[in-house]
């Protein structure tokens, strides 16, 4: 069950010594669904090792079991040989397992030090901190400022403070979790180097959780493939190629282009883009425009720094960059959430006050937000009230609502969006993502927008649900809406989108139509080089 | 109007201005230090109220029963933590809604002292002044601030124990995490709602301090309308000063200054209607707030309860 | 992905039903034992309790119109509640609104149903402009409304007793003061709010207000879009803003209508009241925790209306009861500390149960305590 020895790293010197990690039919059940199915895994020291899989696949679950977020209903987990019960996430740590979140694990309010010295225990000593900070400074090349505050910083140092903070504790096991997405192409590739770093010294094991299947493929040793809860494939990354991957990540041949793009396939060299993503010979004037909009956020960093930017009926524009250079801020204000300190934004030539309520919305723009739980759905309420939560008039008479104009409503957009719900008085809140997110584009959608913004559109979804969010959005703008596609997934922009343009420090910064797309020059403005 | 004027420098000047603006502003302060912390922990503590009065209550039991003011301060720090107990327990164990509990708690606290107030009927009587040698013959502030009854000086400690807890400690650093963002404390492994429950402790405790203090080193007897309100002005000052230990003093200064104000120019023999004066602390807290509440940040998570899963 | 039911819904209605009595009970037992523990004697407070609440002859209408300010308070207090605001400033708006309907009442005159109307417009008014300067300081300084609100009750308290010793604000003239110094003119018979004869029982109007408002409430919130875009406000402010629902506009206005209902009740108080609310006439203290009151109902009766007028009646028979109790040798203040143990006994179930659902969903997720 053990791949051989030999892998890139060469001569794997821990051959034949109990495995760092091993996994034995872990199962774990929440409810009715099986997230994880008899699961056995094994990581070995000095390895990087992939678990790949679409959302949903069962990956985040077992690494939270690893951690100690969660306890598995059955099967067992032995570190270095030895079973053992892992109840907290100090625990873990004092096992040596140690994890490098992607969101929730940095209080912005406090500074570096403080950040990287939460959750152990024993007597605070800042200067120790500093100086054990320092010393993962050199060796990985993680340089950082220990008394900065972490909401200042940019979602790559942020990153590298997560990085920093899980190796003071001298892990012997890391497991990253979806650490590209903040990431340039540039930055990932630094990352992987640090990583080859990590475990090479004192033999590390290193785990890469991902849904990309470039990245495992390139980046590790040894690949397990998870579908479903199950691990349905095990290999070496040399023995691996984008086809077998893709085959055991969904079960079935995967030939459709848009299909390789949501599991993490660039596909630009394609000849079908071409073909297909010729350019929407949309006349006339632009549709939105939004023209040198300015937002000053907290601390004097401009959020929106004089952007500029055009959409036309029918085309998809795509908004290419790294979470974190503005993408929350241009979201927020198509969604009538934030005011402009200077800049205008227009809408077929009329322009629209910014900030104030619901403007945006009555000029004809939908968005489905990057948060669908910040700004797009309310929990508690039902999924009838969901579905015409921005504007009542087709339900209501005189003020008073119709209760049955609206259920017979909410069945209709049920039915045509696929909604999977216990009706239309069910709460927002037993809904899965999912399908929450498909009653966010049904509401958009039946409003009849000019332009629709989808802000991370895909963000959590399995393969099936990207799959129909990008249907839906094509299908949207060959009705002749103007979409404005923001997403820090590279893969997406390029299988949608007719445009691109990059945003870096809250502006535009390249702009390129997808049939002339060079990846390079992508990544660089996406990492804010010039072009 | 050059007689207001004088009025004005006639009260500035005068000793007992101060001397009872130290008073009001140190009782302020046991309340406001406790609250601090536990804003920032995230919690909303309008229970502050029933803490003092609480505090101030079975203080003065307990010097009823044992004649002894030292064991009146433990008695009154017991009734703090007693008050405490419900709000933190129910609040961040129960997950009651903690603007409820410490309503009801300062009503029900309001009811059982005044009730039992009557039926044991405690009798108290102030501490004796220590004047402290060299510092108290400052002119005009060296009275105020070194010339009070002893429990005055209890404050002289408190306020540096709790800068140090707060801003020195792990526990102090895990509090204030778990104010500003309780998800990410929690992924660190840090148990969010017990820091809460603590920092309402503590509330409690500097309270039942403050109860204690109120009735030795400030009133001299205990009544039902001892705190009489002053408990919220505790928490605007924790506003007023922008969540700082720092701000905090200067909020209970300026707020205690209001209420001792009134006191002077009624005792200077200055003729003001009664009525429009009693309400000018409340007037200056609201002001106060509206002028800096803007410009400070609150701790993020202040208010928000916190329960696993449900972000 | 939730936890598999193990309950049916008949055994989860009576586990409910199981820990409210469960709570009610330990609440009055606790009460009982304060009793016992002060030398008294618990049977004959609870015979009080009852007769001066209910079977005393005229008490159940008295009990009934002691609960109408209440209602209209705890009203008033679930508007701004959906909208997601905490007013804690009832008792405050409630005199101001007691205070205004009085003053503009004697000032405007006129025949006793007009008067009335005046009384009663000017009431709400009063309260409404009270609650607006809270409003004023939360949308455009952003100061907290749970703080403003509860300071301008002593604010409020302070200008009020100034109205009354100025005898051109309230204050009644020489003659009429009988030996209080404080107090406004007496309100004539033909302008007070008329009552109904019931069984010997007399209902003032007030009551009838106060259950129609609940009533009409309750339906605006749940079927109108006035009470959806509301709704909406409270539970996603963001969400909200997106959808056109101002923030300012339907927050400031849903504290003022709150703080208009406590005006009204003030308001009723003083034209309908009779002697428990000081006898048609405005002294300072007026408000005797009628405010507090309502809003402990709306928060007990979970923020919905129709339940408030149950939950407000239960209240107002502790306060007329209370008024018995004294004869009993009992310190009549028992009755704030039985009411305090009751909300407190009351928050408990919901969260007991709230709990319990978590944890068994949790237990199922195996994750950690």
């Amino acid at each position: 069950m053990n791949p051989g020895p030999t892998g890139r790293s060469g001569a794997d010197p821990h051959a034949g010594s109990a495995p760092a990690v091993d996994l034995r039919q872990i199962t774990k059940r929440f409810g009715a669904v099986t997230a994880c199915d008899g699961v056995d895994l094994v990581l070995q020291r000095g390895r990087i090792h992939g678990i790949l899989g679409e959302n949903g696949a069962g990956k985040s679950t077992l690494m939270k079991m690893l951690i100690g977020l969660v306890l598995p209903d059955e099967g067992s987990i032995h570190v270095d040989g030895t079973p053992q019960q892992i109840h907290s996430p100090l625990d873990a740590s004092a096992l040596g397992i140690g994890m490098v979140h992607q969101h929730f694990s940095l209080v912005d309010a406090l500074t570096v030090w403080e950040n990287v010295a939460l959750g152990e225990a024993g007597r605070l000593d800042p200067r120790a901190i500093r100086n054990r900070i320092g010393d993962i400074a050199d060796h990985y090349g993680l340089v950082i400022e220990p008394d900065a505050q972490v909401g200042d910083l940019t979602a790559g140092l942020r990153q590298r403070v997560e990085i920093i903070k899980c190796l003071r504790r001298d892990p012997t096991i890391v497991i990253f979790d979806e650490p590209t997405s903040v990431l340039t192409p540039e930055e990932s590739l630094q990352l992987f180097e640090s990583l080859r770093q990590v475990v090479a010294d004192e033999g590390r094991a290193v785990v890469l959780v991902s849904h990309k299947l470039d990245e495992v493929l390139h980046a590790t040793d040894d690949i397990s493939i998870m579908r479903q809860g199950r691990v349905v494939d095990r290999m070496l990354s040399v023995d691996a190629d984008a086809p077998t991957l893709a085959r055991g990540m969904v079960g079935r041949e995967v030939s459709l282009r848009s299909e390789r793009a949501a599991l993490g396939v660039l596909v630009v060299d394609d000849a079908d883009t071409v073909n297909e993503k010729a350019h929407a010979e949309a006349a006339g004037d632009a549709v939105l425009a939004i023209s040198g909009a300015t937002v000053r956020a907290g601390g004097g960093i401009l959020a929106l720094d004089d952007l500029s930017l055009e959409l036309r009926a029918g085309e998809i524009v795509g908004v290419a960059g790294v979470e974190g250079n503005g993408q929350r801020e241009l979201g927020d204000l198509l969604s009538s959430l934030i005011s402009l300190d200077s800049g205008s934004v227009t809408v077929d030539g009329v322009r629209i006050p910014d900030g104030r309520s619901g403007a945006m919305a009555k000029a004809g723009i939908g968005v489905i937000p990057e948060d669908r739980h910040d700004s797009g759905v309310v929990l508690d309420m039902t999924v009838a009230e969901n579905l015409v939560l921005v504007d009542q008039s087709n339900v209501s008479t005189r003020g008073v609502i119709d209760q049955r104009a609206l259920e017979t409503f909410a069945n209709e957009m049920i039915e045509q969006f696929g909604i999977l719900c216990a009706g239309p008085n069910a709460p927002m809140w037993s809904l899965s993502g999912g399908n929450q997110q498909r009653v966010v584009l049904a509401r958009e959608l039946a409003q009849h927008p000019k332009v629709l913004v989808a802000a991370q559109p895909t963000r959590g979804l399995d393969v099936g649900a990207i799959e129909y969010m990008g249907e839906r959005l094509t299908a949207a703008a060959e009705a002749g809406v103007a979409v404005l596609l923001i997403s820090s997934e590279l893969e997406e922009i390029l299988d949608l989108s007719h445009r691109i343009v990059v945003m870096h420090s809250g502006r535009i910064v390249g702009e390129m139509d997808r049939s002339a797309v060079k990846l390079e020059e992508l990544g660089l403005l996406m990492g804010g080089a010039a072009a | 109007m050059a007689g207001l004027v004088e009025a004005i420098i006639d009260i500035f000047s005068s000793e007992s201005t101060y001397i009872n603006g130290a008073l009001f502003a140190a009782f302020l302060a046991f309340a406001a230090s406790g609250e601090l912390v536990a804003e920032r922990a995230g919690t909303l503590n309008i229970s502050v109220e029933g803490m003092l009065l609480g505090g101030a209550f079975t203080s003065a039991i307990g010097y009823h029963i044992t004649d002894s003011m030292l064991l009146a301060l433990f008695t009154g720090v017991a009734g703090g933590l007693i008050v405490a107990g419900v709000q933190a327990e129910m609040s961040h164990r129960l997950s009651a809604d903690q603007f409820v509990v410490g309503l009801t708690l300062n009503i029900l606290v309001f009811g059982l002292a005044g009730f039992l107030d009557n039926e044991i009927q405690p009798e108290t009587k102030l501490a004796g002044k220590w004047e402290i040698p060299l510092l108290s013959d400052i002119p005009i502030v060296g009275q105020a601030l070194f010339g009070q009854r002893w429990p005055f000086y209890f404050l002289y400690v408190l306020l540096p124990l709790t800068w140090w807890a707060l801003f020195r400690t792990r526990w102090g650093l895990e509090l204030r995490s778990v104010g500003e963002n309780p998800q990410s404390a929690d992924v660190s492994g840090i148990d969010v709602n017990k820091r809460r429950r603590q920092s309402i402790y503590y509330a409690g405790f500097t309270s039942g301090m403050g109860g204690w203090f109120l009735i030795f080193g400030q009133v001299g007897l205990f009544e039902d309308s001892v705190v009489g309100g002053r408990g919220f002005i505790a928490i605007a000052a924790v506003i007023f000063g922008g969540w700082t230990l720092r701000g905090t003093v200067a909020g209970c200064v300026i707020f205690a200054g209001a209420l001792s104000f009134r006191l002077s120019v009624q005792g200077l023999g200055y003729q003001v209607n009664s009525e429009l004066l009693q309400s000018l602390p409340f007037i200056v807290t609201l002001v106060g707030m509206a002028v800096f509440a803007h410009r400070v940040r609150a701790p993020a998570a202040l208010a928000q309860p916190f329960i696993r899963g449900l972000k | 992905m939730t936890a598999p039911r193990t309950t049916t819904q008949g055994t989860r209605l009576g586990e409910w039903i199981g820990l409210y009595c469960l709570s009610v009970l330990a609440a009055l037992v606790l009460s009982a034992l304060l009793v016992e523990a002060t030398g008294g004697d618990w049977r004959p407070v609870v015979n009080a309790l009852l007769d001066g609440s209910l079977r005393k002859p005229g008490r159940w209408g008295e009990t009934l119109g002691t609960a109408a300010p209440i209602l209209l308070v705890a009203v008033g207090t679930i508007v701004s509640g959906k909208a997601g605001l905490i007013n804690i400033g009832q008792e405050g708006q409630l005199l101001v609104g007691a205070a205004f309907g009085t003053y503009f009442g004697f000032l405007i005159g006129g025949p006793g149903p007009f008067n009335l109307v005046v009384i009663v417009l000017f009431g709400a008014l009063g309260g409404g402009l009270w609650a607006g300067v809270a409003a004023l300081l939360k949308f455009w300084r952003d100061v907290p409304e749970v703080l403003s609100t509860l300071l301008l009750v002593t604010v409020g308290g302070q200008l009020v007793a100034y109205g009354l010793s100025q005898s051109w604000l309230l204050l009644a003239p020489l003659g009429d003061r009988g030996n209080r110094n404080q107090v406004s003119k007496q309100l004539p018979k033909d302008n007070r709010l008329p009552r109904l004869e019931v069984f010997g029982n007399e209902i003032p109007l007030a009551v009838f207000i106060a259950i129609l408002s609940a009533i009409v409430i309750s339906l605006l919130l749940a079927r109108t879009v006035w009470g959806f875009r509301l709704r909406m406000l409270g539970r996603n402010q963001r969400a909200a803003q997106r959808s056109g629902v101002s923030r300012t506009g339907y927050g400031a206005s849903a504290l003022m209508i709150s703080g208009a209902f406590a005006g009204l009740a003030g308001a009723v108080m003083f034209a309908g009241g009779g002697f428990a609310f000081g006898n048609y006439q405005l002294v300072p203290g007026f408000a005797t925790n009628i405010g507090w009151t309502g809003l402990l109902v709306a928060l007990v009766a979970r923020e919905k209306a129709l339940i408030a007028i149950p939950v407000a009646f239960v209240f107002a028979g502790l306060r007329t009861g209370s008024s018995f109790v004294g004869a009993t040798g009992v310190e009549g203040r028992i009755t704030d500390v039985i009411q305090g143990f009751l909300v407190l006994a009351l928050l408990v179930p919901p969260a007991v149960m709230f709990l319990r659902d978590r944890g068994r969903a949790r237990a199922a997720a195996g994750e950690r305590a």
